[in-house]
């Protein structure tokens, strides 16, 4: 076989090239890596008056996963709940040193502690867990729900 | 002046390669992309329980005689959640009167924080230990609607713990 004009015949990769780039800037733009830290097994409560706040990034966020038993879990893994809180509690309170942001606050931490229970979670195992965070500064906390037109 | 420009010649860019380099990233985002449902929240702070009777040692009983509020030093309004066994809400009360229904309890809060008058400004939750979070959070929902006499939204709960067969002993 032979060709034609004996040319070779290269189609234009440019526009395709430009398109695929889009693509990419929009996932980039559009990828949450704070989903990570969520663990999104887990059945949050409904409330119908539950809005996302958006934080803007100013604060300090402590997410704590904990499952219908009580389960503490971080990036999937599961962490011992004291051991885990008092650490980041001693993190926190070095960083607003870092920052000198700590004012007349006394002991109280600005870090918001994030808690995304499941529904189902027993009362007296979620209690734990905020008496932990109490007894380690932390006075903030934000109690995750889903909005019931948000619930699939 | 007299320089002569070299030979111009075409240089073309091999985009395939190129190509192939976006198409991998493209499907690297795509495969991974996982849209995240959007969640509510409930902003509190939540100190450590207090006293309901915010009493300071200095003060002597019967020391101010201009004060007869029966309430006077009552800062704290105490909501109780009893449980059944699976985890239900069983009943409510607001201090000792019980409450049949979240709409209920959501007027009986308004008519008592909203009075320009109460003394409340903090609400401690007793909770039965087996209640299950979603039930609890009906009423914090009812709890953070509510608006101080001074016009200041409540944001300060504690919780306590009761046992679970706490309304049986009473």
């Amino acid at each position: 076989m032979s060709h034609s004009h004996g040319g070779s015949a290269e189609p234009n990769l440019t526009p395709i090239l430009d398109m695929v780039f889009q693509l990419i800037t929009f996932f980039m733009l559009v990828i949450n890596f704070k989903s990570a830290a969520m663990d999104l097994s887990l059945k949050l409560p409904v409330i119908g008056s539950a809005r996302p706040v958006d934080m803007q990034g100013q604060e300090d966020l402590l997410i704590l996963n904990i499952d219908s038993k009580g389960k503490l879990r971080v990036f999937g893994v599961e962490k011992d709940v004291d051991r885990y809180i008092a650490t980041e509690a001693e993190v926190s309170r070095l960083a607003a040193r870092g920052r000198k942001s700590q004012d007349a606050a006394g002991d109280d931490l600005r870090t918001i502690v994030v808690v995304r229970a499941d529904r189902a979670t027993p009362f007296h195992l979620l209690n734990h867990v905020i008496k932990v965070c109490q007894e380690h500064g932390f006075r903030r906390f934000s109690l995750k729900a889903m909005n019931k037109i948000e619930e699939t | 002046m007299g320089r002569r420009r070299p030979k111009q010649t075409d240089v073309e860019l091999n985009l395939a390669a190129m190509l192939d380099m976006a198409f991998q990233l493209l499907a690297f985002f795509i495969l991974t992309f996982k849209p995240s449902p959007v969640e509510g929240q409930i902003t509190l702070h939540l100190p450590p329980p207090q006293p309901v009777a915010n009493l300071q040692a200095e003060k002597q009983a019967g020391e101010n005689t201009a004060d007869i509020s029966p309430v006077a030093g009552l800062e704290t309004l105490v909501v109780s959640l009893f449980s059944t066994s699976s985890g239900d809400m069983a009943s409510m009360a607001v201090g000792e009167v019980a409450i049949g229904s979240q709409k209920e309890l959501d007027t009986r809060l308004r008519t008592i924080l909203k009075d320009p008058g109460s003394p409340f400004d903090q609400v401690i939750i007793q909770v039965d230990s087996a209640l299950r979070y979603e039930e609890l959070m009906q009423v914090v929902d009812v709890c953070t609607r509510q608006t101080l006499g001074n016009g200041q939204k409540l944001s300060k709960l504690s919780f306590v713990e009761l046992p679970h067969d706490a309304k049986a002993q009473n």
